[in-house]
């Protein structure tokens, strides 16, 4: 579904990525854990085209889509809810929602029920409902983390990119999240997740890949990085 | 009173053209955080090609379309010329190419329609209305509706459909709005096709007020630049307010200290609010990079 091979990257000049390679595949839930400063999201963003890779190839849906601008990148089915949330806050929590939908309406993507997803969205995401016509720069931190998930849902993608959904949230909101990515993941969605909690993210993940100064060294299926004594001590410590 | 009403009239009519050209700076200012400083320019343009329509149609209302289509294409120009080559190396650029372009279309203009100013037909009356003991235009109520209307479709399409949703999006957050799969390439051309257009639209309807010549845009542009940056950069209802301010000071001066001295109001207003408040009476962002 997902596939990065030999990825370089980085920013103006400084590479931050130094190759490297991953594969999620169809209705699997991958994680990429990684300490500060690794490069996780940078990994994201040269997947969804935020930034430009220097060297490298990303395949999605067995299609090149290396280089190419993050809306053409969305359009062929990849969704990236960015480190930081970034809904847009002056527009409605239902317009926000329906932006995710953008492609959809303007017949880039299948339009399927739109309304229908709406709902499904809102059902996902409960803190939502009440606060459909508010606008989303007056939510608070948790909430808006929904909508940036709830958002990504409603692009109808193939594959999530998920950068730290839980940053900055209460330890009730964490648990919700990670609650949201298992239903997901019944649901069949294909993810690549980032996240502080290292050991929750092993939990729902299927597969994982460690990323150590813009390389990965350590990837293997979840269960057997849980289990890795240097990752453990590296990242599972203080997590729960 | 009576004199004092008629001020606030004649006021309020510059003052909604001035707003109505403030408005499109704002529209590209929102979506690329950049100006399109040839608006004068493409005001005096839209108002020759309007008069120029005007001869083949014999209808002034059938005309409008035409020009903001001419607007529109004008503004796609600027963009792809001016804008896109500064915004790809992220440098200021844009600034002296929107100057430069704005240059070379007032020479085109003046070779194709000269150097003289021009009548611009009225399509309405030219005998003035009395209201409250005023005298007024037929034309200047229009112009204050025709403003009007133009910001609210504009409006109306920003918060009800799902392209003006993207516009908004693209304005709040370049990246995230990509990431939605939006072109907001796409909406930057948009958003100077309508700005174009916005201006271009001002033309035609301050035209049968005053002459029409390829310079009439300079002062305008420049006033409206100030109303702008009077009433902020990001709110709509910051350049309604500011154009008023402006019109009806400058007419009061006009009509109780000198004509001569009728830019002054408006120039101190704005050295004033640069220094109080740059973000403007009613903007949230500063203007930064100007
Ligand atoms: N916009 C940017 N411009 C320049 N350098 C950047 C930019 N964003 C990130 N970097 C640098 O790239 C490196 C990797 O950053 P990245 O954000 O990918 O790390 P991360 O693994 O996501 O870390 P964190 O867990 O803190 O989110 C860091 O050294 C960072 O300083
Ligand atoms: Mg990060």
């Amino acid at each position: 579904m997902l596939k990065i091979d030999n990825l370089h990257a980085g920013y103006g000049g400084t590479a931050v990525l130094h190759g490297i390679s991953l594969h999620v595949a169809k209705g699997q839930v991958v994680s990429l854990i990684g300490s500060n400063g690794a490069g996780k999201s940078t990994t994201m963003r040269a997947v969804s085209g935020m930034i430009r890779p220097t060297a490298g190839a990303i395949l999605l849906n067995d299609a090149d889509v290396t280089g190419m601008e993050s809306y053409e990148i969305a359009r062929r089915g990849l969704a990236h809810s960015p480190e930081g949330r970034r809904v847009f806050p002056t527009l409605s929590v239902t317009d926000n929602l329906l932006l995710g939908a953008f492609p959809r309406f303007t017949g880039s993507r299948p339009k399927g029920d739109i309304n229908a997803d709406l709902e499904r969205a809102i059902d996902l995401f409960p803190r939502l409902k009440e606060r459909r016509t508010q606008l989303a720069g007056t939510l608070s931190g948790g909430e808006q983390q929904m909508l940036a998930m709830a958002r990504a849902v409603m692009q109808n993608p193939d594959v999530m990119l998920f950068d730290e959904p839980s940053m900055g949230l209460a330890p009730i909101l964490v648990e919700e999240v990670f609650r949201i990515i298992e239903r997901l993941k019944q649901e069949g969605v294909t993810m690549l997740l980032v996240e502080q909690f290292a050991a929750a993210a092993l939990n729902v993940s299927d597969y994982g890949y460690v990323l150590e100064s813009g390389r990965i060294n350590i990837h293997g299926p979840a269960e057997q990085l849980r289990n890795d004594p240097a990752v453990r001590a590296a990242y599972l410590g203080g997590s729960h | 009173m009576e004199v004092f009403l008629q001020i606030i009239f004649s006021g309020i009519a510059v003052g909604m053209i001035y707003a109505v050209i403030a408005f499109g700076y704002q529209l590209t200012f929102a979506t690329s955080g950049t100006l399109n400083f040839s608006q004068g320019d493409a005001l005096a343009f839209g108002a020759l090609a309007g008069l120029s329509i005007v001869e083949h149609l014999h209808n002034y209302w059938l005309m409008i379309p035409v020009v903001m289509v001419v607007g529109a294409l004008y503004g796609v120009m600027i963009e792809r010329l001016g804008v896109r080559p500064a915004l790809k190396i992220k440098s200021e650029g844009w600034i002296m190419a929107t100057i430069a372009l704005g240059i070379i279309v007032h020479n085109v203009a003046e070779n194709i329609w000269g150097k003289d100013d021009l009548k611009f037909p009225s399509p309405v009356s030219e005998i003035p209305i009395n209201i409250l003991g005023a005298n007024v235009l037929p034309m200047e109520i229009i112009v204050v509706f025709g403003a009007l209307g133009l910001m609210l479709a504009v409006e109306l399409f920003n918060r009800k459909s799902i392209y003006g949703k993207a516009v908004v999006a693209t304005s709040a957050d370049r990246d995230a709005a990509g990431l939605m799969g939006i072109n907001t390439s796409l909406v930057i051309v948009f958003s100077y096709a309508l700005s174009s257009l916005t201006a271009a639209f001002a033309g035609v309807l301050i035209a049968p007020l005053t002459l029409t010549g390829a310079s009439m845009g300079a002062a305008l542009g420049l006033k409206a630049f100030a109303v702008a940056i009077i009433g902020g950069l990001t709110s709509g209802l910051g350049v309604i307010v500011g154009g008023l301010i402006l019109g009806i000071t400058e007419t009061a001066t006009g009509f109780y200290i000198s004509t001569g001295y009728k830019d002054v109001p408006g120039l101190i207003l704005l050295l004033l609010v640069l220094a109080i408040k740059p973000a403007g009476l009613f903007g949230k962002t500063a203007i930064k990079k100007v």
